[in-house]
């Protein structure tokens, strides 16, 4: 057995011994993975999906496809220059000497920030992947589009490195053809070394029965920068965690995340930011909207090390509920063992404001249009950080087609 | 154009209109002055159709119509125009939006096609020079980062591309340096026409140098005390408030 095989095997054995995370674990206390246990069987025939006119982002990208978690070469296009695979075609390839290298992808412990039994089972179970490795000072000449289409459980994993000063912008967007019940579980596993930047977009919009468990792995070698933009519309039940290692100086992430809920929808970020070096920087920007019967959980936490001066760290999470059925449970969080440094933290819960309602009421905006106006705008404040506007329209069109009286300003749009 | 008879309001069950009347006719310019408590911004609001103002009892009667039965946004549409004494950044909306959603729901509303994108512009363009504004302010969110003096600008550059009957100014004057009360000054006198009435609320008699009204009222303990041309806001300079009161 290869390295990776016994790294697997490894991962296939703690979860056999932990299991799904239960409510007594305090990060699962509002997220029940209780649901998830009839999920776990992963059907073995893939069919093949044609993703033409499935809604993708039209981009000017590299694009790699997944169907049902396996990569799909004849729908993907992707340049030869560079070193992007699919995982399953690296693993059958590689050499021994590279294996150990592999292998670290495939190494959980239980020792890890925000662990769980659903990360072992990914790593134990994952079909493909994306692996990517950008040389040293290089620059990704379009983005990535990771494009995910389902229809039954999937398994994936990912994992992408950057090389000194390597840039690359990555968007992973999640959809499914199917209404039936279905698991995808997704990890990314990233590595950006000394300088290197790279914007993360993952933009969640699956099929109002699917659950989606990920996890995003961050670790931030000296001077590299890292955005993220977590966008949640789907999915009946969405778990992300998010864990960001900012492990030597000068490192620094942002990290955006946006829910558009309704109905029963049910969705979960746990954010864990671990300053351990001087000098870097953490921001962190979470606003929901939730409609119906939603259920919304933001949890950031941020641990300042003994070591890390110098550090300087926000976290706001803003909620806006319109309907008293809705739900928010946040809990920014800071744990911080040194005195020179700088951190602030905030969650805001709320309707819209009567006095921004009121003035644009008196300019002739009807009542209606002047909610749903404030309600896209508090959204869209998260998007502006976005660098890629095609990606940030698509969002604002997916977000905007959720809320509830949309069609007084669509005009809005691409203004 | 605007009749208000024996108007009572209440806010949070205390009384601070206590029996208002006032009619004002197109082409005039009204200055309604009057000590800080007075009910001078209760009076803007009510007339904008702001919520938590309490009507006990009397009329606002605008254009033959019941005003306190209508929308602040079908106010809006019939011509009322409100520039606000602490305009409010809305990040995230954009003036030019804004105004063109303001001016598109009041030309449906006069049963008149919407203005395309073009001839939209050419209006706004026209306007913002009224006021010395520059045009990158159309791309920023509404008010988000304006200095005061812009916030009131903003207003009367609002009024100018809406172009109301009845324009009710709040203090349009408090906070702008001499220079910036100049050009807002200029704006509105710009504005001024035979089919548009103005009302201007103040504290101070400073604005009425730069826009010269044709009637002075004093409101002081929810009522009208006192109405005259511009020289009684020049005495009103001199005395004070209290001068109004002790003349009774």
């Amino acid at each position: 057995m290869n390295l990776v095989e016994e790294r697997r095997q490894e991962a296939l054995s703690l979860f056999e011994k932990v299991g799904l995370p239960n409510k007594r674990d305090e990060n699962w206390k509002y997220t029940d993975a209780s649901r998830l246990a009839d999920l776990l069987e992963i059907d073995g025939s893939n069919t093949a999906i044609n993703i033409e006119g499935l809604g993708m982002v039209d981009l000017d990208a590299y694009r790699m496809v997944f169907i049902n978690g396996a990569f799909d070469a004849a729908q993907s296009s992707l340049p030869d220059e560079v070193n992007i695979v699919s995982l399953a075609t690296l693993q059958s390839s590689v050499s021994d000497d590279d294996s150990q290298a592999l292998a670290k992808l495939f190494q959980v412990s239980g020792d890890e920030p925000l662990f769980n039994g659903l990360m072992a089972l990914n790593a134990a179970t994952a079909s493909d992947g994306a692996a990517v490795c950008l040389a040293d000072n290089s620059v990704l000449n379009k983005p990535l589009y990771i494009l995910h289409v389902s229809n039954q459980n999937n398994v994936i994993r990912h994992g992408l490195m950057l090389g000194e000063h390597a840039q690359a912008q990555v968007i992973e967007h999640f959809i499914s053809t199917a209404e039936n019940k279905a698991l995808s579980n997704c990890v990314t596993a990233l590595i950006l070394k000394n300088g290197a930047s790279l914007e993360h977009s993952r933009l969640q919009q699956e099929g109002k029965q699917q659950s989606h468990i990920a996890r995003v792995e961050v670790k931030q070698c000296r001077d590299s920068s890292y955005t993220f933009h977590g966008v949640e519309l789907g999915a009946s039940l969405s778990r992300t965690d998010l864990v960001v290692n900012l492990s030597e100086q000068g490192a620094s992430c942002a990290l955006n995340g946006l829910f558009v809920l309704d109905g029963r929808q049910h969705v979960d970020h746990h954010t864990r930011v671990d300053h351990t070096a001087p000098h870097c920087t953490s921001h962190e920007n979470y606003r929901t909207v939730l409609d119906g019967r939603s259920h919304a959980v933001f949890n950031g936490k941020v641990v300042v090390h003994e070591g890390a001066s110098k550090t300087d760290s926000v976290q706001s999470n803003g909620n806006l509920l319109l309907s008293k059925h809705a739900e928010i449970d946040t809990k920014p969080e800071l744990e911080i063992y040194n005195d020179d440094v700088k951190c602030a933290h905030g969650a805001t819960v709320g309707q819209l404001d009567d006095k921004q309602l009121f003035y644009l009421r008196s300019r002739g905006v009807s009542e209606e249009a002047a909610q749903e106006l404030l309600t896209f705008a508090f959204a869209d404040e998260v998007l502006a950080k976005m660098s890629n506007t095609t990606v940030r329209r698509y969002i604002e069109k997916a977000a905007f087609a959720k809320l509830p009286h949309s069609e007084g300003i669509e005009g809005l749009l691409g203004e | 154009m605007l009749v208000i008879k024996d108007l009572h309001v209440s806010v949070d069950g205390k009384e601070i209109l206590k029996g208002l009347s006032l009619t004002i006719n197109a082409g005039e310019v009204h200055a309604i002055m009057g000590p800080n408590g007075a009910g001078k911004s209760t009076l803007s609001n009510v007339i904008a159709g702001r919520d938590g103002y309490e009507v006990t009892s009397g009329s606002l009667t605008y254009k033959g119509e019941d005003l306190l039965a209508m929308k602040p946004e079908e106010r809006a549409w019939a011509g009322v125009f409100l520039a606000f004494q602490y305009p409010v950044e809305i990040p995230g909306v954009n003036n030019t939006y804004l105004l063109k959603a303001g001016v598109n729901a009041k030309r449906k509303y006069q049963g008149l096609d919407e203005l395309d994108a073009f001839d939209f512009m050419s209006v706004v363009k026209e306007k913002a020079k009224l006021v010395e504004l520059d045009t990158s302010f159309l791309t920023r969110s509404v008010n988000e980062g304006f200095s005061g003096g812009e916030k009131k600008r903003n207003e009367i550059f609002q009024m100018a591309v809406l172009d109301p009957d009845l324009a009710l100014l709040d203090e349009t004057d408090s906070g702008l340096d001499i220079d910036a009360l100049r050009i807002v000054a200029g704006g509105v006198n710009k504005l001024r026409s035979a089919d548009r009435a103005i009302v201007m609320i103040t504290h101070y008699q400073r604005l009425l140098d730069y826009i010269e009204p044709d009637f002075v009222h004093v409101l002081a303990d929810g009522e009208i005390q006192k109405t005259g041309d511009k020289s009684l806001a020049l005495k009103l300079e001199e005395h004070g408030y209290d001068w109004v009161k002790e003349n009774l």
